[in-house]
């Protein structure tokens, strides 16, 4: 009984629409092990994690339990089975006090009155075990992300489970409390807790897992215990992303003397950013990253005051007071959240006429069906949609949501282009045409600024990253300088170690 | 399948596509429920197909439909004027008092319609500078407006004097013998806002605030604006309906246009608009407020003592709600197929 593996999967799959998320996915998590499932994002990793949780049905699994067939059809059958699952965007509840979301709906009572003290007593070690020394009483929404993040997995903790799920744990966590939570697990591994930790980043997995299963496409390539992976195995791994990216057309970026239109930022401060002073130039792909990098993006869209500095776009103007200014100086932000981006009951034709006919105060007054379709048909071509303008866009797969809403910017002929994270939760074929895509813009003249939480999306793409620490301007890399890990390193530590200064002397020179 | 279509006419390739799939108007459910509905009322009753009789009900839809055409407008942008009522009383009696001060009738009408306009702006500047949803700020001001028309008016009909001029006969008057002038006015108006909702800029902004107001906003779409100005279309057209009502029933009495804030959400709702925003139609909102007049003017032959009249009207409303929801589930429910396989 006790050899045989706590969680056993096969062959799950599930389609949304027309997407296939999941396709023949099959997994085995060893009694007390810590399993680590990698792959890019879309690759279907949190899909999976979801249906382990109840809250997806698929289309088809095979699901066994400590060895008993099991059906979850919804997150309080997983709970009573003893899956714990920590999600992506964990539910939480930001108005009201952290004990509160400790215990949500499982609070102690006594009298028919919920008893703080017993929450406090119940909470107090596994708070202290995860580093979380943040006041019990305040409300969640006062908390930093990282906080936030060690709550939902306390939660989850709380409830003792036989099996704890993450779903990318570390990506609001910092160093140090990433290290306080793999001490956590590895405690509680000790106690006989089975853990599943999906992620996208290879090395904080391979730091924590016995286990190990990459995932790709909506399948399991390939599963091996921590110690037999060879070095090779792993490099492999971690070049799967690699070919996501297209090549870069440096041409334009060598001549550096030539006039070309720039975004010029001196001083620039608002929200976490501050003194922040740089130049983007047209014809380059300009990675940001790090704290304060969105609120630059937000400040250049005009969707936060600045506190202080100057900018000076390629028009001669400052920045924009507010969206609908920038939208019409052919100032475009693309955002992966993709809530900001579409309206998902309307057809593919309405949404893509958004900027076109919505934004822009000149032009006809009436708004023609006929020329939004043409319109929509132009763009379903030229960035390979796969469907009608007469569709609602909500049908469309992701990664189609997601060049909807970079088509609408598409038709105004964009000068600035701000994305952040535009690829976020999109297949690796959609991916791949959206770097592409960006990559031609940025060829074609246009100012293409990217931020993104995905460092290697970074270096594979951009020609020039600059990071952020706390707001400030830590570092810059260019060209075969740029590396994932190192610019881990600049933004957690948000000191430029020698050859990273080198690097940023030469690309200024 | 990531092949693109080789056809050079590639708008002319996907219309043919969507020939597979009949896509209904929104208004096709109102359509055929005023259809069924006029069946059987004329079976159990054949005196009241009369033209005549059809006519003057589509008269005594008029004023609170000319509410309904705005309250799309406010629907369709995720908004919703419960004050609409009170600012249609309260145009009303402006112009009713200034017709009394003796002003010429023409220009107080006029005065009045912008009062209702004026309301509607400062529904909409209170909404936005607040930043607080515009159903708590309507409820407010809803309050406020009515108890202002109750202090203006002393809590009694006002009775503009009817001396002089064509304001009232032409108001009140019927073209071509029998249809009733505000018909006219109601279907007109109807069909003209009808084109500005679905194919003018600010139509389709009105559309795309209501369908994602955060992502018109990173659009550029100025959405500020638009709700403004929805508001504020509400506001005018409950004040021209007030003028109306002053000009066609010669006074303005406390309570009248109690209901018409209710009714015209009713009929918006009825036509295919959506509470949630996004989409809206102006005719099934007139074909709406066809709907709920028939019935209640049905009951009224059937001698249903008229106090049932808000029940059967709020009755409706619920059914209409409930139908467009099993619509909606119907229809995910056949888009998705395959979700149906339990786990397993």
């Amino acid at each position: 009984m006790s050899d045989s593996p706590i969680l056993f999967v096969r062959t799950v799959a599930k389609r949304f629409g027309g997407t296939v998320v999941l396709e023949d996915m099959n997994l085995m998590v060893e009694r007390g092990s810590i399993h680590a499932l990698v792959g890019e994002s879309g690759a279907g990793k949190s899909t999976l994690v979801k249906v382990l949780a109840g809250i997806v049905r698929p289309d088809g699994a095979t699901i066994e339990f400590d060895g008993k067939k099991a059906i979850i059809d919804s997150p309080s059958a997983a709970r009573k089975l003893g899956i714990s699952v920590v999600l992506q965007q964990p539910g939480q509840f930001p108005e009201r006090p952290v004990l509160a979301n400790l215990f949500v709906n499982r609070e102690p009572v006594h009298n028919g009155l919920i008893s703080r003290r017993e929450m406090e007593a119940r909470s107090r070690d596994l708070l202290r075990q995860l580093g979380l020394a943040a006041n019990v009483h305040a409300p969640l929404g006062e908390l930093g992300p990282g906080d936030r993040q060690l709550v939902a997995i306390a939660r989850a903790l709380l409830e003792s489970p036989r099996l704890l799920i993450l779903d990318d744990p570390n990506s609001g966590l910092d160093q140090q409390q990433n290290e306080r939570l793999s001490l956590a697990l590895r405690g509680l591994r000790a106690r006989g807790m089975s853990v599943l930790y999906a992620s996208n980043r290879l090395q904080d997995a391979l730091a924590i897992a016995d286990q190990l299963t990459v995932m790709r496409n909506g399948r399991d390539v390939l599963t091996k215990a921590r110690q037999d992976l060879t070095a090779s195995e792993e490099a492999m791994i971690g070049q799967l992303r690699q070919s996501l990216f297209p090549l870069p057309l440096r041409a334009l970026s060598q001549h550096a003397g030539t006039l070309r239109p720039q975004i010029t930022i001196d001083g620039l401060g608002g929200g976490q950013l501050s003194g922040a002073s740089f130049i983007a130039r047209a014809g380059e792909i300009l990675g940001i990253a790090g704290a304060g990098a969105q609120d630059l993006l937000a400040l250049l869209f005009g969707l936060k005051k600045p506190r202080q500095g100057k900018v000076r776009f390629p028009d001669g103007d400052g920045l924009p007071r507010a969206r609908v200014e920038a939208a019409q100086r052919n100032i475009c932000m693309i955002s992966g959240d993709r809530g900001n981006g579409l309206m998902p009951e309307k057809s593919i034709a309405f949404n893509m006429a958004n900027v076109v006919v919505g934004a822009r105060s000149w032009g006809p007054r009436w708004y023609s069906q006929r020329s939004a379709i043409d319109r929509a048909a132009r763009q379903i071509e030229a960035l390979r949609i796969r469907s009608t303008p007469e569709m609602p866009a909500g049908s469309l797969s992701a990664g189609g949501q997601q060049k909807v809403a970079i088509g609408k910017w598409l038709e105004i002929g964009p000068q600035v282009m701000l994305l952040d994270e535009p690829a976020r939760g999109v297949d690796i074929g959609s991916k791949q045409e959206i770097y592409a895509l960006i990559r031609q813009m940025a060829a074609s003249g246009c100012i293409v600024i990217l931020h993104s939480s995905e460092l290697s999306e970074l270096t594979g793409l951009c020609d020039r990253i600059l990071a952020f620490h706390q707001g400030r301007l830590a570092g810059e890399m260019a060209g075969e300088h740029m590396d994932a890990g190192k610019l881990q390193k600049l933004l957690a530590a948000g000191k430029t170690a020698g050859d990273e200064r080198q690097a940023s002397r030469e690309s200024a020179a | 399948m990531t092949k693109t279509d080789a056809a050079p006419s590639l708008a002319g390739s996907a219309s043919h596509q969507t020939g597979h799939r009949i896509r209904l108007p929104a208004e096709t459910g109102a359509v055929i429920a005023l259809a069924i509905l006029v069946a059987m009322l004329g079976w159990l009753s054949p005196s009241f197909l009369e033209p005549a009789n059809l006519l003057s009900m589509l008269g005594q839809a008029a004023l609170p439909g000319l509410l309904a055409i705005g309250m799309v407008f406010v629907l369709a942008a995720r908004q919703i004027d419960l004050s609409a009522g009170a600012a249609f009383h309260l145009s009303a009696t402006f112009a009713a008092l200034l017709m009394v001060d003796g002003m010429d009738p023409w220009p107080a009408a006029l005065a009045g319609v912008a009062a209702g306009a004026c309301l509607g702006l400062i529904n909409g500047l209170l909404a936005i500078t607040l930043r607080l949803p515009a159903l708590v700020v309507t409820l407010g001001t809803w309050w406020m407006i009515q108890g202002l028309s109750l202090v203006a008016g002393k809590g009694q009909a006002v009775v503009p004097p009817k001396a002089d001029g064509n304001f009232f006969a032409g108001l009140s008057g019927k073209a071509f013998v029998i249809v009733p002038v505000v018909a006219i006015v109601f279907v007109a108006l109807a069909l003209v806002m009808h084109v500005v909702l679905h194919r003018t800029r600010f139509g389709y902004r009105v559309q795309a605030v209501g369908s994602n107001p955060q992502a018109a906003d990173y659009a550029g779409i100025p959405t500020g604006t638009v709700r403004l100005l929805t508001l504020m279309l509400m506001g005018a057209m409950a004040g021209l309906a007030g003028v109306i009502h002053v000009g066609a029933h010669g006074t303005i009495a406390p309570g009248d246009g109690s209901t018409f804030t209710l009714l015209a959400i009713a009929a918006a709702i009825i036509g295919g608009t959506a509470l949630s925003g996004g989409r809206g139609s102006v005719v099934g909102a007139a074909i709406g407020m066809l709907i709920l007049q028939l019935i209640l003017s049905a009951m009224a032959l059937f001698g249903v003592d008229p106090v049932w009249n808000s029940f059967a009207t709020g009755a409706l409303l619920v059914l209409a709600l409930a139908v467009d929801r099993l619509g909606r589930w119907w229809r995910n429910r056949d888009g998705a197929r395959t979700g149906d396989n339990p786990v397993g």
